[in-house]
């Protein structure tokens, strides 16, 4: 054990001696502490607007006067997705999504404005957010520093004295790995740092710490791939050379031919053509406008026989508020469905980006630490599906307020006397409370399981090529 | 002409050196991949709007077959706008994947609905496609640098240096030559593709010869800035690595550190409207409407239209005519912010062509997807065509009913069509 700390300490006082290396170090972590800092501040800051949204939203459907309650259908609604703890390190597809939907009666709007639309553009390769500097850069400072440890000794002929001076090979290398390594953690320690903070802002220590082990593993892969060529390597050149090359297939072209051949393999229709479909199986139902759309029949009948009269008139609720009810039923069916299959769609060309894993760490890692954070599709999907359930929730019961609160006379005549045609601006009580809580540590970590495993095994890997590596020495 | 004999010499060496040919059919495969996957997603792009050209036309005409008024012919009726890619956006897929390029609109507010987006799979956004304008900005100079970084400190540590020294005539030209023919060699796998790719989508000379021509323009610019590094003295004495880690280190400042700060900066510097309050404005006002006196909405509807003044009348009924002038009037009570929206989105955008001039990769990205007509520009243009489509159809459906016409399905067929040429 002390020879490999002896060669540990001997690594980073070159590296100390050695501008490179020191300078390198000394960026990297700067980077990772100020992209830290900023995008903590920059989501706190997200977090609370849009919760003072979300109550502004509220109160301003709740302070509406007396009306007919079908405006309040169309009134609306505005849900806001609040950021989840990790997402200050991950922010994952979220400046892709849109983060407000607008929910009113008869339709699923889809989020909205998205920050990238906002956004001047730049941002499109690189974002200096905590996870592209771990995922991407971090890996190519560690190549930086460490791409000499082993040819170094071998061009200057001190590896042959090394060894014959009684040093074991294994001790050596592992000195060399757990010096490559620490100047990794040295980087990751602001990330560290966040999830320390995201814990005692309410993510559960379960989430934060397998999302640290994640990154360990990612850097603990990535060293030892630096270390294995350096140590297959005559020269310092070659084994530069083919690290650099081996950074831009792993961190660069890798997942983004995952994401091009999943659209390529999965291509998706795009809402605009499944809407086609969608509206031609919401004709079927009639308009829940026009009470007297031959859709309704049946339910006129029904309801004649339920209450045992033969008029509309005589119905001791409102006829109208009945159609309105029975026909948004019906269409969020047609719709959830439409909408459902969207979404699995999206699911299957997501996980085809997400199996280049198994060819690249970067994607692997990508994968997990979306996530865990909770910031991936799945998340996206949920928040939909919520809003859904919201959404629904809150028609029907205006629609409610409709059939068994506004007199059916009233109604009828609304055009002429708009005044009658109203109810009590106390109905609008029924909106429920939104609030958007990430999946739970189980789901998400259930979820990202398979693509821990994928570090896992490249973290295996690794280990067996520095095997490789070793023998080839001797 | 001495050049020219090194030229060639070089050329020859270059052809027995496995590890160069190696990197080049690497660039080759690279390039054929991005000019395939760009084609793939184009071809996709237009079917889609073909299909839905077709499904469009079917749907709007059973539609307008039930209807018995033009108000409800307006409001069940919905029509297709689209961007169709250029022939050469292969090359360059830039914003289409952020801004939407298909849109079904019908005459209610234009407000409520020009922001609703078709937009890609997020999850693949976000872990960005692979096309050809990836490739030349971002890719293109790590391969200068691996290639020409050792152009000098590799004769060096193989021992040539010297002897290369005392027999070349000019020691310049020498390197110079060598970091020719390998930029040549890279600039002709990395456009090979890419002519074989506008030949087949037929792309105009114009456009295939700016895109070569900023191809050319970065490719120099990164050789002429490797070349004056490796033979700076700087790096006369140190390794190929030490040198290459440096010229790393300006890649890295110029394609991610200077393009996120200016993303930080040009935030701060442009105030642009929450894109919510458009929505909410025009929400408001189109749903206060309903329960306020006709007159309200006439008053507003009448200060832009005073032609319809002598046609205001409503009976006791529900009618159309009112519908669509409150309608109109939402749309003008948010237009103010509607405009300062779409003039803070330009204003970033016209920011960033600026500050793109201090990253190369940068601005051979934004020149590119500027050529291919794939920009922010390019949305917007196309968001204006909308807009302007629209009001087409209030210019259409207004007379018809102010007028009270009678309805028949032959006045509709005299239906605007949105202009069916490329953007």
């Amino acid at each position: 054990m002390k020879a490999i700390y002896q060669v540990t300490r001997d690594e980073w006082r070159f590296w100390h001696r050695t501008k490179l290396a020191a300078t390198i170090l000394v960026i990297g972590t700067l980077l990772a502490i100020v992209s830290a800092v900023v995008n903590t501040i920059e989501m706190e800051h997200t977090a609370h607007e849009r919760e003072h949204l979300q109550r502004t939203s509220e109160t301003q459907f709740l302070e509406q006067p007396d009306r007919h309650p079908h405006r309040m259908v169309h009134y609306g609604h505005y849900i806001f997705r609040t950021p989840s703890p990790l997402s200050m390190i991950e922010p994952g597809v979220d400046s892709f999504t849109g983060t407000s939907i607008f929910l009113e009666g008869h339709r699923q709007n889809s989020a909205m404005f998205s920050d990238q639309r906002q956004a001047s553009g730049m941002t499109r390769f690189s974002s200096l957010t905590p996870s592209f500097l771990l995922q991407v850069l971090v890996p190519l400072f560690i190549i930086l520093i460490g791409y000499a440890s082993v040819t170094r000794e071998k061009e200057a002929g001190t590896l042959h004295i090394i060894i014959t001076q009684g040093t074991n090979l294994w001790h050596l290398l592992l000195g060399k790995y757990l010096a490559l390594v620490s100047s990794g953690f040295l980087m990751l320690l602001p990330l560290v740092i966040a999830s320390i903070w995201a814990t005692f802002t309410g993510e559960s220590l379960l989430v934060t710490s397998s999302f640290v082990t994640g990154y360990i593993l990612y850097i603990l892969v990535w060293s030892g791939i630096v270390l294995t060529v350096s140590a297959l390597s005559n020269k310092n050149s070659a084994s530069f050379t083919a690290l650099i090359g081996l950074w831009i297939v792993f961190c660069i072209l890798i997942p983004r031919i995952g994401s091009s051949s999943a659209a390529a393999i999965a291509p998706s229709l795009g809402k605009l053509e499944a809407d086609f479909a969608v509206l031609e199986e919401v004709r079927k139902l009639g308009d829940g406008h026009k009470a007297a759309d031959p859709a309704f029949e049946q339910l006129k009948k029904n309801l004649f026989t339920k209450y045992n009269v033969d008029k509309v008139e005589d119905l001791p609720i409102n006829f109208r508020g009945a159609v309105a009810q029975y026909s948004e039923e019906k269409l969020t069916k047609v719709l959830n469905k439409f909408a459902e299959q969207r979404m699995q769609e999206e699911l299957y060309q997501a996980q085809i980006a997400r199996q280049f894993g198994w060819l690249t760490p970067t994607t692997a890692i990508r994968s997990f630490s979306m996530i865990i954070a909770g910031t991936s599709l799945e998340t996206h999907h949920r928040f939909l599906r919520e809003a859904e359930i919201l959404r629904f929730d809150f028609v029907q019961s205006l629609n409610k307020v409709h059939q068994d609160t506004l007199n059916y006379q009233a109604d009828i005549n609304r055009h002429k006397d708009n005044k009658a045609a109203r109810v009590n601006a106390e109905n609008w009580q029924v909106l429920s409370l939104f609030s958007f809580k990430p999946d739970t540590a189980t789901t998400r970590l259930s979820r990202g399981i398979i693509y821990g495993f994928q570090l896992i095994l490249w973290a295996v890997l690794v280990c067996f090529c520095l095997r490789f590596a070793v023998r080839r020495i001797r | 002409m001495p050049l020219f004999s090194n030229i060639t010499r070089e050329a020859n060496f270059l052809t027995k050196q496995r590890y160069i040919l190696a990197l080049f059919s690497i660039v080759f495969l690279l390039s054929v991949f991005a000019i395939w996957s760009g084609i793939s997603e184009t071809r996709f792009q237009l079917s889609t709007i073909e299909r839905l050209q077709e499904k469009d036309t079917i749907d709007r005409e059973s539609v307008l077959a039930k209807q018995k008024d033009y108000g409800s012919a307006a409001y069940y009726s919905f029509h297709l706008t689209y961007s169709a890619p250029s022939a050469i956006a292969f090359a360059a897929m830039g914003q289409r994947d952020i801004y939407p390029w298909k849109h079904r609109i019908r005459m209610l507010a234009i407000e409520g609905q020009i922001y609703e987006t078709d937009a890609d799979n997020p999850e693949l956004s976000f872990l960005g496609r692979f096309d050809f304008a990836f490739l030349i900005s971002v890719l293109l100079p790590l391969f200068v640098i691996l290639l020409l970084h050792d152009l000098r400190s590799a004769e060096r540590e193989a021992g040539r240096y010297d002897l290369l020294i005392t027999t070349a005539r000019k020691r310049q030209r020498l390197w110079l030559s060598r970091a020719i023919v390998l930029c040549s060699a890279l600039a002709i796998v990395l456009l090979i593709p890419f002519i074989v790719g506008a030949l087949i989508t037929q792309a105009p000379l114009a456009s295939v010869g700016l895109v070569m021509l900023v191809v050319i323009a970065h490719l120099l610019f990164w050789m002429l800035l490797t070349f004056g590094f490796t033979t700076s003295k700087i790096s006369a004495k140190q390794s190929s690595a030490k040198i290459a880690s440096m010229l790393l280190a300006i890649w890295l400042v110029v394609t991610v550190l200077i393009p996120v700060s200016s993303d930080f900066v040009i935030d701060k510097m442009v105030e642009s409207p929450n894109g919510g309050e458009i929505v909410l404005t025009q929400r408001e006002a189109v749903n206060d409407a309903w329960d306020l006196p006709f007159n309200a909405t006439w008053n507003e509807f009448l200060s832009t239209h005073p032609q319809w003044e002598d046609k205001t009348e409503i009976g006791d009924s529900f009618e159309w005519k009112w519908y669509y002038a409150f309608q109109q009037v939402g749309d003008q009570k948010a237009e103010e912010l509607s405009k300062a929206y779409r003039t803070a989105t330009l204003a970033k955008n016209t920011l960033a062509e600026r500050f793109a001039l201090m990253s190369p990769p940068m601005l051979t990205q934004r020149l590119m997807s500027s050529i291919a007509e794939t920009d922010t520009n390019a949305a917007i243009r196309y968001e204006l065509k909308i807009r302007e489509y629209h009001k087409a159809l209030r210019q259409f459906y207004y007379p018809l009913m102010f007028n009270e016409t009678e309805f028949t399905l032959e006045t509709l067929s005299g239906l605007p069509k949105f202009p069916n040429k490329k953007i």
